[in-house]
């Protein structure tokens, strides 16, 4: 009898605390997405209805706003140097960072440790520190105002997490896997190349979407480096179009809609690979 | 001789592989790093020649009030967001980690701020501070709490909070990830036998989960305060700029006015490396908290 009590207990405050749960999340994702759909409604809105209608969906969608702040601010060529700066950094971060994380995760080599914690100070440089100086490199290197410039140098800043994520990955498989490879007579770079690096989609994924990240949605180093117009990236052109046109709010909105709409499409295909990636990292971290 | 040859044939390769990693590396972040320890050095306008000043900047620094200001925010800006968001993401992953349906559906929509840009965030929450037309006095005027009703940017008291409570939006999501993956590693069998020993859920909570968590707890505390030293630049720059009357200056916006506006580029750069200094104690407690646990497990 009192046992049948208990369970009942357990039973009914299982289902109470699934009911607290759901109210607590649903309550987090109500501030998570509803600021990110109010932009896109707001992007819709005339400037008229952005300061009456606050809450609500627009009455009529102007999709107008998206063509006008295209081509007002200029979105175009933006959006495209934004391209090529986030595929010309990984380009350069995915194939350095992987090697050298494979190297400190699999081979014992004097100085491993060193050089490892050499690369993790990168994420304990402030960014303000070296901008100045890095913008002297650029200048006597003779490549400044230019996209490579800004390619390498947050290429350079990303390498260490990269390498920090990657690493952890790396010990996370099981040893056997390259020891068959180096039986087979493999050495350990082409056992790297066909055995690690086709299981190792979830490392890339997380440092893709990671540095993605950090390179598409980077303000400072770009606002110091970028000189000319024509080489803007789109938080750059954002940052300078509140200055020119800070009454048209949803024209302002429709462009911070451009600029994050397609990173939420490829984090939302991707993430599954991505969250494999970053548990390894935090767990063997 | 014969010692070097057998020692490249060794570990040639593996040197290799780092090298490339090693020179981008080291030209655009290592080098530049001491570049601005010298210019510290210095009295610098960005443009003329340096000259030699020894300390004095460093001197300068220490006498700059609005710079110890600055400092006392970000420490408090660091300390405050990396408490937060651990403690909100460890609870949310509890929550996550029940049998719950929409799994996917919480765990995406809670990482979605960490996709926008930080001045994409920084311009939609100015927004929604606006005191007129923003969404959070609107709702409270809706609830009819309007003694909560704010000028949430404008008031040098809580301008800080509100910005904090932005990065704290956005971050949550990621260490949520991180806490969920942790808990999710740990054996269902621990929590039964101890629910056969009779613990309550709470005791299994923090005898088995806290503790089983705590690598992960000190990779997403670490990173979070480090993260929150070295970039919190964008968001106070597009939200406040650092005002109203410095109320929310941090050291990086302080240090960006100091050598840009003010031309001032060697005492910038001691502000700089007073702060990579303080920086590196806590980078160095990771490292070595990271360390010692590995080897216990």
């Amino acid at each position: 009898m009192a046992e049948k009590k208990m369970a009942r207990f357990e039973r009914i405050s299982d289902v109470g605390l699934n009911i607290l749960a759901y109210v607590i999340l649903f309550a987090v994702v109500l501030f998570t997405v509803y600021p990110v759909i109010w932009m896109l409604l707001g992007s819709l809105k005339t400037p008229n209805e952005f300061y009456t209608n606050v809450w609500g969906f627009p009455t009529v969608p102007l999709w107008n706003n998206y063509i006008d702040a295209w081509k007002m601010a200029n979105l175009g060529p933006k959006f495209i140097n934004s391209l090529i700066i986030t595929a010309g950094t990984l380009a350069f971060v995915l194939p350095l960072a992987s090697l050298a994380a494979y190297a400190f995760a699999k081979m014992k080599f004097p100085g491993s440790n060193i050089l490892f914690y050499f690369f993790l100070l990168s994420l304990m440089i402030p960014r303000g520190v070296t901008a100045i100086p890095t913008f002297s490199v650029v200048i006597g290197l003779g490549i400044q105002n230019t996209r490579i410039s800004l390619i390498l140098v947050l290429a350079a800043l990303n390498l260490g997490f990269a390498i920090f994520l990657m690493r952890a990955y790396f010990l996370s498989l099981p040893k056997s896997i390259e020891e068959a490879a180096l039986v087979d007579g493999c050495n350990p770079i082409s056992a790297f190349f066909r055995v690690v690096l086709p299981i190792s989609k979830p490392a890339y994924a997380t440092v893709i979407i990671f540095t993605g990240l950090n390179t598409w949605n980077e303000y400072f180093m770009s606002s110091i480096l970028i000189r000319s117009e024509k080489l803007q990236t789109l938080p750059i052109g954002l940052v300078s179009f509140i200055g020119q046109y800070q009454t048209n709010y949803p024209q302002l909105f429709a462009s911070l809609s451009i600029m994050t709409v397609p990173i939420v499409i490829i984090y939302i295909l991707g993430q599954k690979q991505f969250i494999e990636g970053l548990t390894k990292g935090a767990i063997k971290g | 001789m014969k010692k070097t040859m057998l020692f490249i044939r060794k570990y040639g390769l593996v040197y290799l592989m780092i090298l490339p990693a090693i020179i981008i590396y080291s030209i655009f972040v290592i080098y530049p790093m001491f570049k601005g320890l010298f210019v510290s050095f210095h009295r610098w306008d960005g443009l003329s020649e340096m000259k030699w000043i020894g300390l004095n900047n460093y001197r300068f620094v220490f006498k700059d009030q609005i710079f110890w200001n600055a400092m006392k925010n970000t420490l408090l800006f660091a300390f405050v967001v990396s408490i937060a968001k651990n403690v909100a993401a460890f609870f949310l992953a509890i929550l996550l980690n029940r049998n719950i349906k929409l799994r996917t559906f919480f765990r995406t929509a809670t990482f979605l701020p960490v996709t926008l840009a930080f001045v994409v965030a920084g311009m939609l929450w100015s927004w929604m501070y606006n005191p007129i037309f923003g969404l959070i006095n609107n709702f409270l005027k809706l609830v009819h709490l309007e003694i909560f009703i704010q000028g949430w940017l404008s008031d040098p008291k809580i301008a800080l909070w509100s910005i904090m409570f932005v990065d704290i939006w956005k971050w949550v999501g990621f260490h949520m990830v991180l806490f969920l993956t942790g808990i999710q590693a740990i054996p269902e069998e621990l929590y039964e036998a101890a629910r056969i020993d009779g613990a309550g859920r709470w005791q299994s909570l923090f005898h088995i989960t806290v503790p089983l968590v705590m690598q992960v707890t000190i990779v997403s505390f670490l990173l979070s305060i480090t993260g929150a030293f070295v970039s919190n630049y964008d968001l106070v720059y597009v939200m406040t700029g650092g005002g109203p009357f410095h109320s929310t200056e941090v050291a990086l916006t302080w240090i960006v006015s100091t050598t840009t506006r003010y031309a001032a580029v060697g005492k910038g750069n001691a502000m700089s490396m007073i702060m990579f200094l303080i920086v590196l104690v806590f980078g160095v407690f990771q490292m070595y908290f990271s360390q010692r646990n590995t080897y216990e497990m």
